[in-house]
């Protein structure tokens, strides 16, 4: 089992004891229960107060940490996956794209010569390092609540400027690209992203005119890559 | 301890709203896990924290 399915199987399983839990947790009177009356639970031996108002702390706050912490993990984890780019529609183009094997924007030949092997849009589009990682995230929130409260128009834009980081990562003191002349006399501009690897590189995504819904490319990039 | 009713139901609906994201990682139902669910847990567990310092307050144990 991949740990996917695992987190998964997890997910439900609380989520499923949490609900059992609160659906009694809110029809128990605690004021009437009895200090005196005792209930066994596996070897031991508690008062009906005392077993409701544990079932109470681990309805209202235990399991729900539980489920939080899951489900977040099931964020952190499956928001690195390209399907999960794939399932916002203001991304298919990108994503059709990327997939397309006659494409030759930068995206395509990545994934096409498998440069990337997994997490193609994640690899390219988080900073390297822990605090990068966070900020990638806390932009994927911003994503999250403008795409379900639908304040986005089309075609989507990069905020801000590319940060050469996300391909010196790999690229940087590689042999091929050490040796290119402009590469060594360019490092300090490539270094604090002031000229874009895209310049010289080509166009990473469909351009804006393509991607405009409505143009004739549009349409096109809309369809599935089988 | 009074009753943790209206805590109960925003937990359930929370654990329910975390559920279907646990099965189907759509975006709106990440939308509902991150900007409903995760708040309805807060609040279910302001309420239960609350009720138990009241009680605690009341029995003067505290």
């Amino acid at each position: 089992m991949d740990t996917a399915t695992l987190v998964r199987v997890l997910g439900t399983v609380i989520c499923l004891v949490g609900i059992v839990l609160c659906w009694h947790i809110g029809r128990t009177r605690f004021d009437g229960l009895s200090s005196e009356k005792l209930l066994s639970v596996a070897n031991a031996h508690l008062s009906q107060s005392s077993f409701w108002k544990l079932s109470a702390f681990a309805g209202i706050v235990l399991v729900p940490l539980a489920a939080v912490g899951i489900a977040n993990y099931h964020t952190f984890e499956g928001v690195q996956e390209v399907a999960a780019c794939a399932r916002c529609h203001v991304m298919r183009p990108m994503i059709n794209d990327l997939r397309n094997p006659e494409s030759n924007t930068l995206a395509a030949r990545h994934y096409k010569n498998h440069w990337i092997v997994q997490n193609q849009c994640y690899d390219c589009h988080s900073d390297y390092g822990l605090a990068g990682n966070m900020e990638a995230k806390m932009e994927g929130f911003r994503h999250l609540a403008r795409y379900t409260t639908r304040t986005y128009s089309e075609p989507i834009e990069l905020r801000g400027r590319f940060n050469n980081d996300n391909c010196l990562k790999c690229h940087q003191d590689m042999p091929k690209f050490e040796v290119v002349k402009s590469h060594q006399s360019m490092k300090a501009l490539l270094a604090d992203s002031s000229t874009s690897c895209l310049n010289c590189h080509g166009q990473a995504h469909p351009t804006r005119a393509e991607r405009t819904p409505g143009s004739a490319d549009y349409a096109k990039l809309m369809e599935v890559v089988k | 301890m009074s009753e943790l009713r209206w805590e109960a139901w925003a937990a359930i609906v929370a654990f329910i709203l975390t559920l279907g994201y646990t099965l189907n990682p759509l975006p709106y139902l990440m939308g509902a896990f991150t900007f409903i669910a995760q708040p309805l847990f807060a609040v279910a567990m302001l309420g239960y924290a609350q009720k138990v310092f009241r009680d605690l307050k009341r029995r003067k144990v505290i």
